[in-house]
């Protein structure tokens, strides 16, 4: 909300410096968020008046002015071409700083000084709607009646400062000067002045030119005034000058001044040629469905009965609150016109704005809420300013037609009840002078305080609102000046906890993060055709679409985090980044059906991605996460679709339950997404193992005889696994086996075509005698029998 | 006899003293203390010396290999030390070469920033509790004193689904969850992720919050006070100030932002604190008692209070991270200075 300071002057008596009060005003809860000096690129601009013109005896185009700037008469060299003896013109003088960059100083300009600069509208930082000639290119012409030699923010009215204000969605009706006006005067103590309201009107009524049929509750209060001989033209000075201020273009007299009472008092109003209301008469009511109207923004909409209309009797004439209707907008031969200050509901305002997509200032307004008398002091202090400017003739008495006044709201509370919300000792009577301040009238009776709360306050409805009013005005330092309670006094010990879900991913995260692994974080969403870039076709493919995604590679939620993990992988590759090792931790989501009735299942999932690392290493890291966890389990091969078939395995506990999948991407993935074709990628589900016991130990006494080593290598087909072998051994050593290790696999032509040699350290040792040599050698034979016999291996 | 001993002693200790390495030193060994050896000579020659004076003599010859072997021995115990010596000197290595095994990886700094948090909460006695991230309207916005419609709702651009169901916009949907289930007195935290329909330079589209929420009777908005500096001084250190603004949320009254003193330049004024000596990091407030209400709890008996943080932009703020864009770009060279 933008404000000028004089403005708030209008209805406050005080004259504190701009960025005190702004801090003033951010401490209560109006934050301001900028402060904007109308003037900063005005100072040393003065009004002048031409009184010679000459040519420059060396150049062509230049001529020499005398400027009469009030004090004395200047020099100016100039090459503009619009000027002429008498006219008013702005004069920059040496120290000026324009609003293009321009800065002035003390110049000659082909041999003669020149003391200064005339300037356009743009320099100044105005254009046509502010001041007729300002956008010319040329230098701006001013008024006949401007005062030689003042200042020119001060002839202009911009010496002013603008407030730019946040306004919180409970206080609406500090969107308008006012509303911030009664909160100046609450911060600094000064009294607030109600605007103007007064008006002079014919004797004729305004309820035999017009008839009003209020048949929706969505307004609550349809007020009309009618006013004839309605002058449209440029407005006065004033109203452009705050209007260009706060960032509204100036167009005419009507549209100007519903504007400045909306941005004044809160309160939007809509005007409509009163000879295109057919039948005299305006109803407001429902929107028949499918029923169309054109608007002023050059579409048709079609309404349905949730929407709100300002009809005729033939006709919708506007979107209620939102836009009004091309059939009955003001033209330049409008006579008579209807003005209308009215309460809409805001629910039904903000649920037509969305649907049709149309947002207006009147709608932006009525969206926060307007409060029952705006619609009266609105049309009132509008009727005021149609007066003073002379801009046509008011009918007389407004039609009002309304579903009765609200009832006045009382609040009961009690200083004690408002200092043990805080925690604070403020005094009764402070509380008193700070409601009263905000216009809530309270009384002390018997300890209590009775507040009539006033009708534009719609927010305060308990205790616990007064007490943000009190605090706020009376500051928030009082915690830090020992005028509040000692902390924690009474309260129960509660034990902190972590909980079991965190503590599993901090000890994954930890585990891989001493595996050498990043730790990244993705959106959790992924374009629609994720699931076939991963060659996925099972229900991961059904994914939750979101109805109003930032843009279509942001639609879905993820099902898996390998696009993500892949996607990541993929940015680190194209921009040359070697040796990439990354993780995520993230959530994917799952739809019982399609579409969503119910909340879906969410999954904590673990991923891990990475290139330029080995299969073995890469398998190593991931198993040093899982041994975080109690799972004991076996690799099978993976039918993950995005993973190699032969360079990939799930990790299976004995029923078959899969906790991860890992291996070497697909071929064809790694091409989808640009990764090397060494990318691996693996996938851990972390509830599942939230679902396993505690990880304990059972631990074993240290062997006390010393424990034999022998190595055996090994002559096997291809397709016999390391697993198979190892499993193979250790049975044959029966109750001696102590360990086995694979150290070595060598392949080589004269081991045969699909031979590897496999080569292991086996470790014996019994627990009641140190072995002899021959029971290790009858055991190493045991071995090697069983291997021959199970698996075809010969010695090498 | 005597004087040839005293001879062979003197002799060999003058030569001992020329050797110069180890191989003249075994020779020296030979020469004098072998079995071949000029001392083992004169034994044999005891023979020839009056029974009378052999004792003395064979005393005499003891004495003279005891002292020879002591000078020995001294000798080549620093031939020892000096090879030794050598030895260690040879074996040097350039101890500046890198280490070998695999480098140790990093966590993301959000993740650094919860587990700060989250462990400050839980030591001061608060239980954390989370939910789902796909929500129902009601627990993100109903449940919280916003309802449909209303113009609180223009404060968060929201991710939808259905009309009803959508993407939590703050994780304060866990603690209305949480209200339902758990009676007082509660002292919850609930960390996760969130997500807001704004993507801008300032602005994640998915960002991370961690919310607390204490209600017990006889809280206050000066235990909130107190409750909040002790934690930041936590996070930011001993010199920490915050301090309270009056705001706005539909689910606190009083409603306050939280104001800390910047860590960079200790509330003096720089660049990240655009010379305010502030940086605002958190809402807070007391619980609005229509949201007690709203989940069952006596407002009348009990009273809440509730803080949020944005922790991402507090891992930035932490860490000097100054583009938001990196911590969603997952850039290895952004993410290995976190090492």
């Amino acid at each position: 909300m933008k404000v000028t300071y004089k403005w708030i002057k209008d209805f406050v008596d005080i004259d504190l410096p701009a960025e005190e009060l702004a801090q003033k005003l951010t401490n209560a809860g109006m934050e301001v968020e900028e402060i904007i000096n109308l003037n900063e690129h005005l100072h040393h601009v003065v009004v002048g008046k031409i009184t010679k013109i000459e040519k420059h005896p060396d150049a062509d185009k230049l001529q020499v002015c005398q400027v009469d700037i009030g004090e004395k008469t200047v020099q100016i060299i100039t090459a503009a071409t619009n000027i002429f003896v008498g006219a008013l013109v702005p004069v920059s003088l040496p120290g000026a700083h324009l609003a293009n960059g321009i800065k002035i100083e003390k110049s000659k300009l082909r041999g003669l000084p020149s003391e200064g600069m005339f300037c356009s509208g743009e320099e100044l930082g105005i254009d046509d709607n502010f001041m007729p000639g300002a956008s010319v290119n040329g230098i701006l012409i001013l008024p006949n009646d401007f005062k030689i030699g003042q200042s020119i923010d001060v002839a202009l009215g911009l010496d002013d400062v603008v407030f730019d204000v946040g306004i919180t969605p409970n206080r609406p009706d500090c969107m308008s000067v006012i509303g911030l006006a009664r909160e100046v005067c609450a911060v600094t103590g000064a009294t607030f002045k109600m605007p103007e309201m007064t008006h002079i009107e014919l004797a004729e009524k305004a309820s035999k030119q017009l008839e009003v049929e209020l048949l929706s509750k969505k307004c609550s209060r349809y007020m009309a005034a009618v006013i004839k001989n309605v002058k449209i033209h440029r407005s006065p000075m004033k109203i452009r000058q705050r209007l260009f201020a706060v960032g509204i273009k100036p167009i005419n007299t009507l549209v100007d001044l519903t504007n400045y009472v909306l941005v004044e008092m809160g309160q939007p109003m809509h005007a409509f040629d009163k000879k295109h209301i057919a039948g005299g008469k305006i109803i407001v009511r429902d929107a028949k469905k499918g029923e169309s109207i054109s608007v002023l923004n050059h579409n048709t909409y079609k309404l349905d009965e949730n929407d709100l209309v300002i009809a005729d009797q033939e006709k919708a004439t506007a979107i209620a609150g939102v836009i009004g209707g091309t059939n009955s907008c003001i033209e330049d031969d409008t006579q008579t016109v209807v003005i209308e200050s009215a309460v809409f509901d805001l629910k039904s305002i903000r649920l037509t704005s969305k649907k049709i997509g149309v947002r207006t200032d009147s709608s932006a307004r009525y969206s926060k809420g307007v409060y029952y008398a705006s619609a009266e002091q609105g049309l009132n202090r509008l009727l005021h300013l149609v007066t003073e400017y002379d801009l046509g003739d008011i009918y007389g008495g407004c039609i009002d037609k309304n579903f009765g006044a609200p009832k006045a709201r009382v609040v009961k509370s009690s200083a004690s009840e408002i200092n043990a919300i805080l925690g604070t000792k403020i005094a009764a009577e402070d509380m008193l002078r700070i409601l009263n301040s905000l216009g809530i009238t309270t009384k002390l009776e018997n300890g209590n305080l009775i507040s009539q709360v006033p009708d534009y306050r719609e927010d305060i409805e308990n205790s616990y609102d007064l007490a943000e009013e009190v605090i706020r005005i009376y500051g928030y330092d009082v915690y830090d000046k020992g005028e509040a309670d000692e902390p924690y006094s009474g309260w129960k010990v509660t034990e902190g906890r972590l909980g079991e879900r965190l503590e599993l991913e901090r000890s994954l995260k930890t585990a891989l993060k001493f595996a050498g692994f990043f730790e990244a974080m993705n959106y959790s969403f992924i374009p629609a055709d994720a699931p076939e870039k991963l060659l996925i076709s099972d229900n991961r493919r059904f994914m939750i679409k979101i109805a109003n995604p930032l843009g279509e590679e942001l639609s879905c939620m993820r099902t898996t985090l390998a696009h993500s993990m892949l996607a990541s992988l993929a940015y680190n590759y194209s921009v040359g980044n070697k040796s990439v090792k990354l993780f995520e931790s993230g959530k994917t989501f799952h739809a019982h059906a399609l579409p969503l009735t119910e909340l879906p299942q969410e999954c904590n999932k673990l991923s891990m991605g990475a290139y330029d690392m080995s299969f073995a290493e890469f398998k190593a890291c991931l198993e040093a996460a899982l041994s975080e966890t109690s799972l004991s389990y076996k690799l099978v091969r993976s039918k993950e679709p995005f993973l190699h078939p032969g360079i990939s395995a799930d990790v299976v506990d004995e029923n078959g339950e899969v906790y991860a999948s890992f291996g070497q991407v697909h071929p064809t993935v790694a091409k989808n997404y640009e990764v090397p074709k060494n990318t691996l990628y693996a996938e851990i589900d972390m509830d599942k193992l939230l679902a396993l016991p505690e990880k304990r130990f059972n631990i074993k006494p240290v062997p006390k005889f010393p424990i034999v080593e022998r190595d055996l290598a090994v002559v096997v087909k291809e397709q016999i696994s390391n697993e198979d072998l190892t499993i193979a051994i250790k049975s044959a050593c029966g109750k001696l086996f102590y360990d086995v290790k694979l150290f070595d696999i060598y392949r080589s032509a004269s081991l045969g075509e699909g031979m590897k040699s496999m080569a292991y350290n086996i470790r014996l040792s019994d627990e009641n005698k140190t072995l002899t040599d021959e029971e290790v050698t009858e055991v190493i034979a045991k071995v090697l029998k069983a291997l021959k016999f199970r698996y075809g291996a010969s010695l090498r | 006899m005597e004087s040839k001993l005293k001879d062979i002693l003197n002799r060999a200790l003058s030569e001992l003293k020329q050797v110069e390495n180890m191989q003249e030193l075994n020779e020296f060994k030979v020469k004098y203390l072998g079995k071949q050896g000029e001392l083992t000579g004169i034994l044999r020659g005891m023979r020839e010396v009056p029974a009378e004076d052999r004792p003395k003599i064979g005393a005499l010859v003891n004495e003279v290999r005891e002292k020879l072997e002591a000078a020995f021995s001294e000798r080549e115990q620093a031939f020892n030390k000096a090879e030794l010596e050598k030895e260690l000197q040879r074996s040097a290595i350039d101890i500046t070469e890198p280490g070998k095994g695999h480098e140790k990886g990093a966590l993301h700094p959000t993740t650094r920033m919860f587990n700060k948090l989250i462990d400050i909460c839980v030591a001061m006695g608060f239980e954390v509790v989370e939910g789902p991230e796909i929500e129902t309207d009601y627990y993100n916005f109903e449940g919280l004193n916003i309802p449909k419609n209303h113009p609180s709702r223009d404060m968060q651009d929201t991710f939808f689904i259905t009309e009803n169901i959508l993407l939590r916009s703050q994780t304060s949907s866990v603690q209305v969850r949480s209200m339902e289930k758990l009676s007082p007195p509660i002292k919850i935290i609930s960390p996760g992720r969130v997500y807001r329909n704004d993507s801008d330079g300032t602005h994640s589209p998915v960002f991370h919050q961690l919310e607390g929420l204490v209600i017990d009777e006889n809280v206050s908005m000066a235990d909130l006070k107190a409750m909040l500096t002790s934690m930041m001084k936590k996070v930011f250190g001993q010199s920490t100030k915050i301090r309270f603004r009056p705001s706005f949320f539909p689910f606190t009254e009083p409603s306050v932002e939280v104001d800390v003193s910047c860590p960079t330049c200790h509330g003096k004024g720089c660049k990240v604190c655009k010379g305010t000596g502030f940086l605002e990091l958190l809402g807070a407030g007391v619980v609005n008692p229509k949201v007690l209400e709203m989940s069952g709890i006596d407002s009348k008996k009990y009273r809440g209070f509730a803080f949020g943080f944005g922790v991402d932009r507090f891992a930035m703020v932490y860490d000097g991270i100054t583009d938001l864009r990196n911590m969603f770009k997952n850039d290895i060279r952004f993410l290995k200075q976190m090492k």
